[in-house]
This record gives C-alpha cells, structure tokens and sequence, in this order.
C-alpha cells in the first residue's frame, strides 16, 4: 500500500467512523435534548423530530417545581453526600496508601486483603441496613457518607499507593533529618506533592458517587433524603404521560458530569486508566 | 563559624532479620576533619551513614557526636545535616521554603529565617534563584541548594550520601573543589560517603575503607597509598589500579604481591618481567601500556606520554626499589 | 531496643478509615453468612440451617435469575473488551478527528444509568421507538426490544456495552500507548502484515489492559443492577432478572433472610469466577 493511499484511507475511515459514531453515541443525547424542550402532547410521541413549540424554561421550571421542588432539595442532598464522601476519601485513602507504601510491615497483608475484599465484593446490603439501624444510621446523610466511603475506599487506597510508591523515599528522610514529625512529613511534604492524583480520585469518584442509585435506594429511603438519581427513578412512574419534564430531568443530571468531563478530561482518563498499564 | 564536634562508633552492629551488614564497626573522627567512607557497592557505607544520621536504628553498640550518646536520639536532635544522593529537594517548595523548611518546623521567629536563608543563599551564590522551585534548577543549582539546607541547621556534623554521583564529570571536578573551599570555611566534622576513590583522595583529611560490612584500613589518604594493609584497600587505592599476584606465581614468599602500574618502568637492561604489548592508551601526560606476561597475566604498567610501543611487541619491566608490597 | 521510631503513628493513619471500612463492610458481609441462614425481619432472627438456599434453588425464577447473571456477565463482559480493543486499535490509527471520536465513546460511561436507561426505554419502544421507526424505513420489522421475554435480558445488555464500551476502549487506548512502536516498526522490516501485526505484537503486549478490561467488566456485569431496573426491572415476568435484582425485590418484599442468601450466592459466584480468572491470569504473566 503506497503511502498517499494510506493517508486517504485513513481519511475516509476517519469519516466513517465520525458517522456511526454520530449515530450510536451522540444522537441518544441530541433525542434527551429535544424531547426535553417540546411540549407534553409532543413528547408524548417519542419521535426523534425537530420541536414544532420549543418550551425549554417551562418545562425547566415545571420540572424544578415538581413535588414542592424536589430537585432542589434532590441537588441538595446529593451534593452533600458527594463532596463529604470525597473529602473523606482523600484523607482516609491518602493516609491508608501512605502507610501501606512506606511503612511496610505485616499488617500490609491485611490491609491489601481488605483492598482485594472491597473491590471485589458486593455489599451484603441487609446486613447493611441491620448495622447502620444499630448505630442509629440509616436513613441519614451521614450514614450514607460513611457508606460511600466504606466502599470508595478501596479504589483511593490503590491510586494513592500507586502514586506515593513514584515520590522518593530521600523525601522524607530529609524531612526527618530538617526535624518534621511522621505526621508533619505526611502532611507538610508527602500532601502537598499529591495534587494531581487528588484532582483525579475527586473527579472520579465525584462522578461514581452523584451518579450513585443502587445505594441511596437501599440506605437512604425517604421524602426527605431524595438523591438525584432517585428522583430521576421517582419521576419515571410520575411523569408517565410528561416525557418532556422526564427528559428535562434527565438533561439535568448530565449537564454536571458534562461539565466535569469537559474540564477535566485528563484527570478523568488518568483515574479510569490507573492500573492498565502496570496490571 | 560553625561549632564542630567529634564523632565516635563503638562496636557499631546493624542487621537487616539474618543478614548483618555492619559488623562490629568502631571508629573516631576528630572535630573538623573531613573523613570519607568509600568501598565498592554493598560494602555498607551508606548504611554506616544512615546510622549515624539516625535514618536506621543500630542493632547494637553506641554513637556519640560531640560527646553525647546519640543512639537513641531523633536525627533532628543530633545536630546532623545531611545531603542526599538524590539532593532530596521538597519540589513543592521554593528554593527559599526548601532551605527554611527545618528552620520552620523549629518554628524559629519569620525575620530570623529569612536572614539565614539570605546568607546561606549568598555564600552559595543562589540569591538570584530564592524563589524558583527546584525543577527550574541545573543540576549544580540544586546540589548547591540542597548543601544550603544542610548549612542554615548550624550543624555539628555535615552527613554526604554520594552527593556528586548525579553529575557530570566536569561539574564533579569543579563541586569537588567547591566542597573542600566549604570545609575550610565552616571547620565543621564532615563525613562523606562515596565509591569513586578519587573523590576520597582528593578531599579527605581521614579515610576509612568499608569491605563487606568491617572497616578495612583507617588512615590518611597517602598512607593508605603508600601502606595499604591488604591487597583490598592496595587495589582500591590508586589509579589504574595496583597489579596484584599470587606470590607464588611472581616468585615472591609471601601471599600477594602487589606493584602500582605508575611504579614499574620499561626496561630492556635485565628486565625482572618480559611480555607482549596487548594494548596501549595514550592520555596525553601518561601513557597506559597492557603487558600480557606469561606467568603472570595481564600487567598494567605507567609510562611517560611519549612512549608508544608497537602492538605485539616484546616489552621488559622491573618494578622500582622499595615500591613493591608483600602481602601475607 | 523498645525504641523512638517505632511510633504509632502508621495505626494512627489507618484507624479512621478501619473503623468505617470495618464497621459498615466487612461486619456486614461477614454477618451475612449468619443472617442467610435465618429467617429475618431485622428485629429478630430465627435459625433455619440451609432453608432459604434450598429455596433458592427450588424456585425457577430464581434459578433463571442466576442463569441470568451469568449470560449478562459474559456477554457483557465479552463483547466490551472485544469491541474496546477494536476501537482502541481504530483511535490511536491516527483518524482525522480522533480526539473527538475518543470523547464520544467514553462520554456515555459519566452520564447517570438511570438516564440512559429510561432514554433506551424509549428509544426501544416496540410501536413507537425511534429504533424500530428507523428500521421499518429500512424494511425491517423490529422487535419488542425490552418486553419480549426472550430478548429483554439481550436488548439491557446492549444497552449495558452502549454506556460501558467507552471505558474498555479508554484502558485499551492506555495500554496501547504503553506498547513501544519499536515492536511495529521492528515487524514490519521482520515482513508483518497489518493483521500479522494486530495479533502477533498487540494483542500480547496490550495483555495488561486485557486483564484489567476483563476483570473489571466481568465484576460490573455480575453485579449489575441499577441499568436492569431503570429499563425492565427484571420483567416481563422474570425473564430479565439477575441476582441483585431478585435480592432487592426480595428485600422489597420483607424476605430479608432470602435476600441475604441470595447476597451470599453473588459474593460465592462472583469469588468462584473472578479469582480462578486472577490466578489463571497471573501464572500466565509474562515479564515484559
């Protein structure tokens, strides 16, 4: 194959590709788009139409006001649980990778048991409940913080660990030597110098836990403590005949990973990537 | 003028489970000398000086600086500085942060920190650089800042862990020189570890020759040229390296017997050894001649720059009187 | 020598996060081979030996909820890593708009699946979606995507590999990236053809990134549950159920006994598939 032929080749592969594309990943959004701006009667018929009224603030607003603004409140809650869990997740992973890469000693094994267990394993969710119902949990933000942290964690622990086993260990050791006590170390020369990874494991784990349904179903029933996605499964039988204010929903709940993904493109891809290359 | 103070090993042991590295060491530096610890890879240099940093604990025996047992002391409360292989700067922090940041965690007054690092900086020339991170620095910068760490601690006791390994030769020559000027300024205890023996040579006042974890021979650096105790140190000391034999084979009663390439020279008057010329490097002031000799081997011998003999030439030598070691 | 350094601080560090991952992880997983073995209603707990794991395998929704799993897991599972090297392999040829294209396959993996559950379940409306509109244009009559019982598991699979191939095809492109083009350009003066090349220098050197891809979506697909119940909810009938959408219909139903067994089930299966993988991945290991 001569080398211009390759180079038109790949052109046309190039546009190829941009088609199909076109029409398996984007045309599912641009149907989320469009059915969210019409109106009831129109929506109604699912079809993939330009819309004949655009009514885009009403049904926003409509969808905003939906069961004494629900989505507010749904917004609300879901930031809470989002930014408490990841906060914690940095700590709490930070620390644990820490330990587990430099100090090592037979309580490693242990803990990399535990990494294994909780990325492997799915939640026993009743026994769950029974446990949180004991510590008077269930059924509150809180709990479910602490409930996202227990199962983030294990993936935190791994990314940290990966990214502190790359900063030298003569670090510390000057650190030591300049007077700095183990938790000075960690935190006044180890936490500054783990930015990039931070940035990453919030971005990720952000993403995994707004995105969450399956755990605030179980943990987190109730009026009150609605979370976005649940509101998204509430409004389903709700908005039976109101596809427009369904959709909306839906353009809702995927403008903020939107967002993320366009500003932290890279961040995202280092986090989801970690581990591919090393196995 | 910065204090000084001895340093003294007593029966220094440190194993790692089954493994002993540093076997009944004991050793003495007087205050203000510069003593270097030098041995192959493995020998347990670094090790030594990471005990004495405090970095790793002893298994057994005593360390005093300046007096005081220090072996079970913090490593910021032995009043050490220490100046990594790998320079060890925080790439967080500015040049200014990195040189303050012991001083900071002392939680010494602002103005106080400020005015050390400033004169640390300007004795290293590194004014201009005070607030650059560490990545926007040549190699030299960040050894010479990482030596300003080292120095605004007021330290009794300077610790060197191969801090030139990372450079080039020409900056090595020239660091070389700058580190003995920094000695003679200071008069502060230093210890220096390092493989390379003309790092040793060039700049101890003591040298001490590590082999498998025991000290092989103490001395100054010419003693150790001109009394080496064991055909180990004879071999480690000098450039090219001493040529050493079984005595049996050279024809001497004893076990070794070990000449200098620089103390043989080319004789065809009764030569005490004749051989073929394999190789021959010309440096320009020397000349290194490969002798292959038939009951001997290789023999490396030291010549005047002018000479150039043919390859595969017969070629005679006689070692020089008094110049000759018999080792038992 | 009771010394300084040995401080405390390493247990200092791990505790907070012990406590919780102990507490609200590993009490409840171990509690759970208790509970599954009771019958339950949180307040109280009665003993009875293997009843509700004999019920388990007495009942046929239930079996067909296990079967279920594991069809959807390997399929799954199969078809994104399958699909996600191709794709990988497609965009790092160098395509004209390639950053674009790599933007679009993974973006779907960030959206919420409820989202893209309820969007498919209009897309695949049998009389009206716009997925069987388009294909009567092109004469074909399309089926009952999510209620005919005999597709509904495959169609939430296909929805599945849609919101997921994007993660695949973003490993790959990693562990493609890894791979020095010095093995390519070595073959091709060795006389390899482009498909010579794909099998004998990809395929084995992006083995990582298999493995990753591999086990990674092998674990989604067997615990799947939040895609199935924004689309069928393991209808019609039980035709598209899987393990943790049988727990939490039987959670539903105040069975809390029988949803922990079935709990038990999915950490047994997923333990029986998943480990001998890693084993069986690793003794093949090469050292690159």
């Amino acid at each position: 194959m001569s080398l211009r032929r390759t180079a038109a080749t790949r052109r046309n592969t190039g546009l190829l590709a941009l088609a199909v594309a076109t029409v398996v990943f984007i045309l599912p959004f641009l149907f989320i788009f469009l059915t969210a701006v019409k109106t009831k009667q129109e929506a109604a018929l699912l079809l993939f139409t330009w819309p004949e009224q655009w009514q885009l603030w009403q049904n926003l607003v409509d969808v905003v006001k939906t069961r004494n603004y629900m989505l507010l409140l749904a917004y609300f809650n879901s930031t809470v649980i989002t930014a408490g869990a990841v906060a914690l997740l940095v700590i709490f992973g930070a620390m644990v990778g820490y330990v587990l890469q430099r100090r090592p000693s037979g309580w490693n094994r242990l803990i990399y048991a535990c990494v294994l267990i909780g990325l492997m394993v799915p939640p026993a969710v009743v026994p769950t409940i029974w446990v949180l119902q004991g510590l008077n949990l269930f059924k509150t933000i809180h709990g479910m913080i602490l409930i996202q942290v227990a199962y983030g964690l294990a993936f935190s622990v791994l990314l940290y660990r990966g990214f502190i086993s790359t900063i030298p260990r003569d670090l510390d050791e000057a650190a030591v030597i300049d007077g700095a006590k183990p938790w000075q170390v960690f935190f006044k020369v180890i936490l500054p110098l783990l930015k990039p990874v931070t940035v990453t494991l919030v971005v990720v784990q952000s993403i995994a836990i707004f995105n969450d349904f399956t755990n605030p179903l179980y943990y987190l029933p109730g009026k009150d403590n609605v979370t976005v996605q649940l509101t998204l499964f509430n409004f389903q039988s709700q908005f039976q005949s109101q596809f427009n204010l369904l959709f909306m929903n839906i353009l809702l709940v995927t403008i903020p990973p939107l967002l993320v993904f366009v500003f932290f493109n890279r961040q995202i891809v280092a986090g989801m990537t970690a581990g591919a290359v090393k196995g | 003028m910065a204090s000084t103070s001895s340093v003294i090993l007593k029966d220094i042991c440190k194993s790692y489970g089954a493994v002993e590295v540093i076997k009944r060491v004991t050793l003495s530096i007087d205050p203000g000398e510069f003593c270097v610890f030098v041995g192959p890879s493995g020998c347990g240099k670094s090790t030594l000086l990471r005990l004495i940093s405090g970095l790793e604990e002893t298994t057994s025996g005593v360390i005093e600086i300046g007096g005081k047992d220090v072996t079970d002391a913090e490593p910021s409360a032995r009043g050490i500085a220490m100046v990594f292989q790998s320079y060890a700067l925080y790439p967080h922090l500015s040049v200014r942060d990195n040189i303050g940041f012991g001083l900071s965690l002392a939680k010494l007054p602002k103005a106080q920190i400020k005015a050390k690092v400033e004169a640390a900086a300007d004795a290293l020339q590194l004014t201009a650089l005070l607030d650059r991170k560490p990545k926007a620095l040549s190699g030299g910068q960040r050894q010479r800042v990482a030596i300003g760490r080292a120095i605004v601690r007021d330290p009794k006791v300077f610790l060197f862990d191969e801090p030139l390994s990372n450079l080039d030769a020409a900056l090595r020559a020239q660091m070389r020189i700058e580190l003995s000027d920094l000695h003679r300024k200071l008069g502060a205890t230093m210890i220096y570890v390092t493989h390379d023996q003309v790092e040793a040579m060039t700049m101890a006042d003591k040298i001490v020759v590590l082999n498998g974890g025991r000290i092989e021979q103490v001395g100054s650096p010419m003693e150790l040229y001109n009394a080496p105790v064991s055909p180990f140190v004879a071999g480690f000391i000098g450039s090219p390296k001493m040529n050493l034999y079984s005595g049996l084979a050279a024809g001497e009663a004893c076990g070794t017997y070990g000449i200098r390439p620089e103390h043989l020279r080319l004789t065809d008057d009764t030569p005490r050894w004749t051989g073929r010329v394999r190789h021959v490097e010309r440096l320009g002031a020397d000349t290194v001649i490969y002798l292959d000799v038939p009951q001997l081997g290789e023999m490396v011998v030291r010549a005047d720059g002018d000479t150039n003999p043919p390859i595969g030439a017969m070629q005679g030598v006689s070692p020089q009187q008094g110049r000759e070691f018999r080792f038992a | 020598m009771a010394s300084r350094r040995r401080s405390t601080y390493p247990y200092w560090f791990v505790l907070p996060a012990a406590v919780v991952f102990v507490t609200l992880f590993l009490v409840p997983t171990v509690a759970s081979f208790w509970f599954s073995m009771t019958r339950w209603d949180l307040f109280k707990a009665e003993f009875i030996g293997w009843d509700n794991y004999r019920q388990f395998f007495k009942e046929p929704f239930l079996i067909q909820g296990l079967v279920n799993t594991l069809i959807y897991a390997v399929l799954t599972s199969a078809t994104k890593t399958v699909l996600g090297l191709l794709l990988a392999v497609l965009l790092t040829s160098g395509l004209w708009m390639q950053g674009f294209l790599r933007s679009v396959v993974f973006f779907p993996v960030l959206v919420s699946t409820i989202g893209v559950g309820i969007t498919f379940a209009a897309l695949m409306h049998p009389t009206k979606g716009v997925i069987n509109l388009a294909l009567g244009y092109l004469g074909i009559d399309g089926p009952a995507w999510l209620s005919d019982p005999a597709l509904a598991l495959y169609s939430v699979a296909l929805i599945d590999i849609w919101k997921g191939v994007g993660l695949a095809t973003l490993i790959y492109i990693a562990g493609l990236a890894a791979i020095s083009p010095e093995y390519y350009e070595a073959s091709r003066i060795d006389g390899a053809t482009r498909w010579q090349q794909f099998w004998r220098v990809t395929v084995p050197l992006v083995r990582p990134a298999t493995v990753t891809v591999v086990t990674l979506s092998l674990i989604g697909g067997l615990r799947s549950f939040d895609i199935i119940w924004a689309t069928t909810k393991g209808g019609p009938g039980f035709a598209s159920d899987v393990l943790a959408s049988v727990i939490y219909k039987q959670y539903q139903a105040g069975f809390y006994g029988l949803a922990t067994a079935g709990n038990v089930i999915l950490f047994l299966l997923i333990a029986a598939i998943i480990l001998p993988l890693t084993w069986w991945f690793n003794k093949r290991e090469v050292d690159l």
